[in-house]
């Protein structure tokens, strides 16, 4: 694979363009390039979401809920992204919950206990989340590089090595303190979980949507004058029409959305007392916007996606997953650029700890629990494949989207947990298992 | 080559063994006059165990004159099957034993009770008629969560956030609860708006489950009965968002220092709580008195208790304390926690405990 056509089909190796039986469709389809998995996967999401609501009587798809929603995913989406390139290259990690639990304990420790009591230096400081942040991020880093480490150049299996590590980390979290709730979070760390004053508001929001709908105008445009360049086919016009209206309907979409919840009242009349304004009949109504965990979960996924696809490093994860013994011979650094993975799963591990953290405004024990489960699952139902050198960060997303969706709408409906846990496990193996029959159909 | 395995192999070895030695937390041999009493806990790493039960239990166990040695399970049911043997082959006249699994032991408890070793099944049920129950009363923990919150909002909506349900604790406290407010209920007084399970007692869990309870129900939920104090931690979080904490009761139980931060700061109204150091006592107590006369039914302070596994069980059951906002300094004074871990953020003035 060469740079250039990396460059022109950012999404897909060839091997899985040769397999995807969409490719085959007649039709407007082809022209527009969109990936038809993922077209698929939106499908799946509206049939879940309409029907949740009808089923809930019309509760699902409030602004309201939808905007929990958001919020509730951000924590395995930003894993899931890392997961893509760890399960493209022919690896699993089974330590990202045990990561994030240590991770996100110590953070809680920095800030509630070290940084305010052992240092003598008080709560609340307006260094204290960054400098718990970027420790956190340090040491997710270094846990995920040592993990690497031992893979790449110990060739331990990777199964195992995070097996290990599962254990480990999540042994450590006792050790810190043994099993204390740490509580509670500096206030400035606890934006980073949302609630309605973590999040923007309405014309930050605004500013938001238009800025990605420039990105996406402008990156189809970067795309078109590339491939004239280099002589490739070019989408008609009309296609890059549609592609750019149809992206920047759902981006304002989603912001009209975030904007069109409200503070919740108790909430928005304390801001007024605190405010001298006096509230107008029915209350003040402030839009809560777009919450900061999911901007960091849209710019860890753009800055995941754009590795991926555009950098060497991604490049070469997804050759070595297509066929590691000729990226060897390829002259890829092959075991350099598997640590590299676990490293930047680290990372995310690190900031998804900060995230659910911040949410709950306490570090405890059991954050993380199972949640390299759902962060493997959200990756596989996104279309990610096991047997390596498939797989779309954006995807990853979505299937973290579908997983929580499925979750909360059951809460809504009432479904209690060990059901809850059936269906998405049925679901889990069915979308995979359907895809794979797709697959051999066409193949 | 086979060299070099084998000295692997041998490090392995080395490595294993030099762990196991310093692992278990052992009390030495048995005394020349004392009884001596084994201990066989599931899981010694978990913090309660070693800061507040073991130190009682030894100290009880030494105030009577007996040997206490004990060993870790490590959360095995194979490795305390093993270990209960090894006790009663080191000595041991009366065992406490700390279940991993309550079912999974009895037959070594069978045994150990038909030889003539009485037992005491610390803090977790084992379904053998023969062995002494010491533990808090869980049902009774249900009741007192409930009573208070009951106290507050006598009617209104309510969400009732359940324990893992595995564990038989999340049912005898939800029995406890309703028998205060299942007459309410019945009268619709009181309306049951979301009632779930939740895995593993996870606090983010709970979060997320309050959160939809609350967009189901457009917030009007008037009361919250959280199992524990974790997951209490989520629903406050979950009201939080939506400046109802403080607003909406939240029970609890455990003693958690964020917890009882929470009921100094008004996010929760009771947290119920169980000194480990007063069961650590009784059981302790209770196995001297073993050693000196092997019938269980003789032991001071037992009750019969009718299992679910419907055997007669004589047991010890503490009470339990409910803390709220009012009785903050019965934590203090028992240096459970320390006051600026308790008032951390609290408003000068607004609770006693605090002042």
């Amino acid at each position: 694979m060469t740079e250039a056509s990396a460059a022109e089909r950012p999404q897909r190796s060839i091997g899985q363009r040769l397999r995807d039986p969409f490719q085959r469709v007649r039709g407007a389809a082809p022209s527009l390039e969109v990936d038809t998995r993922l077209l698929g996967m939106l499908a799946a999401l509206a049939v879940i979401w309409i029907g949740f609501n009808v089923m809930s009587g019309g509760l699902f798809l409030t602004a309201r809920n939808l905007w929990n929603l958001s919020v509730q995913t951000s924590v395995v989406a930003v894993m899931a992204t890392g997961m893509v390139l760890i399960i493209v290259s022919r690896n699993i990690d089974l330590s990202v919950g045990s990561i994030l639990g240590f991770t996100g304990y110590l953070m809680a420790m920095l800030q509630a206990i070290w940084i305010p009591t052992t240092f003598g230096l008080g709560f609340d400081q307006p260094y204290t989340w960054i400098v718990s942040l970027a420790i956190g991020l340090v040491v997710g880093a270094a846990i995920g590089g040592f993990q690497g480490f031992i893979i790449a150049f110990g060739r331990v299996p990777s199964f195992i090595v995070t097996l290990g590590g599962l254990l480990v980390w999540r042994g450590l979290i006792f050790e810190l303190a043994q099993g204390q709730t740490i509580a509670p979070m500096d206030k400035t760390f606890s934006l980073l979980g949302g609630g309605p004053s973590g999040a923007i508001g309405a014309i930050p929001s605004w500013i938001f949507g238009l800025a990605a709908c420039a990105g996406v105008i402008w990156s189809l445009w970067a795309g078109r004058r590339r491939r004239r360049k280099y002589d490739f086919p070019l989408r008609p016009m009309w296609a890059e029409v549609t592609l750019a209206l149809g992206s920047s309907a759902l981006i304002l979409g989603a912001v009209w959305v975030a904007n069109s919840y409200p503070w919740p009242p108790s909430l928005a009349t304390q801001y007024a007392e605190s405010h001298g304004i006096t509230e107008p009949p029915g209350g003040l109504q402030i839009p809560t916007g777009i919450a900061i965990p999911v901007l960091i979960m849209l710019g860890v996924t753009i800055v995941m996606t754009f590795i991926a696809t555009r950098r060497r490093f991604g490049r070469y994860v997804f050759a070595i997953g297509g066929n590691p013994e000729a990226a060897e011979l390829g002259g890829i650094n092959t075991k350099r650029t598997i640590m590299l993975t676990y490293v930047l799963m680290g990372a995310l591990c690190a900031i998804a700890g900060a995230i659910q953290a911040a949410r709950l405004n306490a570090g405890v024990t059991s954050a993380g629990v199972q949640s390299e489960l759902d962060t493997i699952a959200a990756a596989v139902i996104g279309g990610t494949s096991f047997a390596g050198g498939i797989g779309t960060i954006p995807g990853a997303v979505l299937g973290a989207v579908i997983m929580q969706s499925l979750r909360s709408g059951m809460v809504i409906l009432r479904v209690d947990s060990p059901i809850q846990d059936i269906v998405v496990g049925t679901v889990l193996v069915t979308a995979v298992g359907l895809d794979a029959l797709f697959r051999r159909r066409t193949a | 080559m086979f060299y070099r395995r084998v000295a692997a192999l041998a490090a392995t070895a080395a490595i294993i063994t030099g762990a196991c030695s310093t692992a278990a937390p052992s009390g030495g041999g048995g005394g020349a006059t004392g009884c001596t009493i084994g201990f066989s806990w599931n899981n010694y790493t978990e913090e309660r165990w070693a800061k507040w039960d073991e130190p009682a239990v030894k100290a009880a166990i030494a105030a009577g004159g007996g040997t206490y040695i004990s060993n870790d399970a490590k959360s095995s049911e194979a490795t305390q099957a093993t270990n209960v043997e090894n006790l009663i082959a080191q000595g041991a006249k009366v065992l406490v034993i700390l279940a991993q699994n309550g079912t999974a032991i009895k037959p070594s408890v069978t045994k150990a009770v038909s030889e003539g070793i009485p037992v005491i099944a610390y803090d977790r049920l084992i379904e053998d008629p023969g062995v002494l129950y010491a533990t808090f009363d869980n049902v009774e923990v249900g009741r007192m969560e409930a009573r208070e919150i009951f106290k507050a909002k006598p009617k209104g909506n309510y969400v009732i956030i359940k324990g893992n349900k595995a564990d038989a604790n999340a049912d005898f406290l939800r029995g406890g609860m309703e028998e205060i407010i299942g007459a309410a209920v019945k009268s619709g007084d009181i309306k049951i708006v979301g009632e779930t399970y939740t895995d593993d007692w996870k606090p983010a869990l709970a979060q997320t489950e309050m959160e939809q309870f609350l967009t189901a129900n457009n917030n009007k939920v008037d009361a919250v009965l959280s199992e524990n104090d974790g997951m209490a931690g989520g629903v406050i979080a979950a009201l939080k968002a939506q400046g109802l904490a403080g607003k909406v009761p939240v029970s609890g139980q455990d003693g958690d220092a964020a917890a009882l931060n929470n009921v100094a700061l008004g996010n929760q109204t009771v947290d119920v709580w169980k000194d480990a150091r007063l069961l650590g006592k009784a059981a302790g107590e209770a196995a001297i008195a073993l050693c000196k006369d092997k019938d269980v039914k003789k032991v001071a302070n037992t009750v019969q208790f009718d299992s679910p596994g419907k055997n007669k069980l004589t047991s010890i059951l503490l009470k339990p304390q409910p803390i709220t906002k009012d009785n903050l300094n019965v934590v203090l004074d028992a240096g459970w926690i320390t006051k600026d871990k308790l008032c951390q953020g609290v408003t000068a003035g607004s609770v006693p405990a605090c002042a």
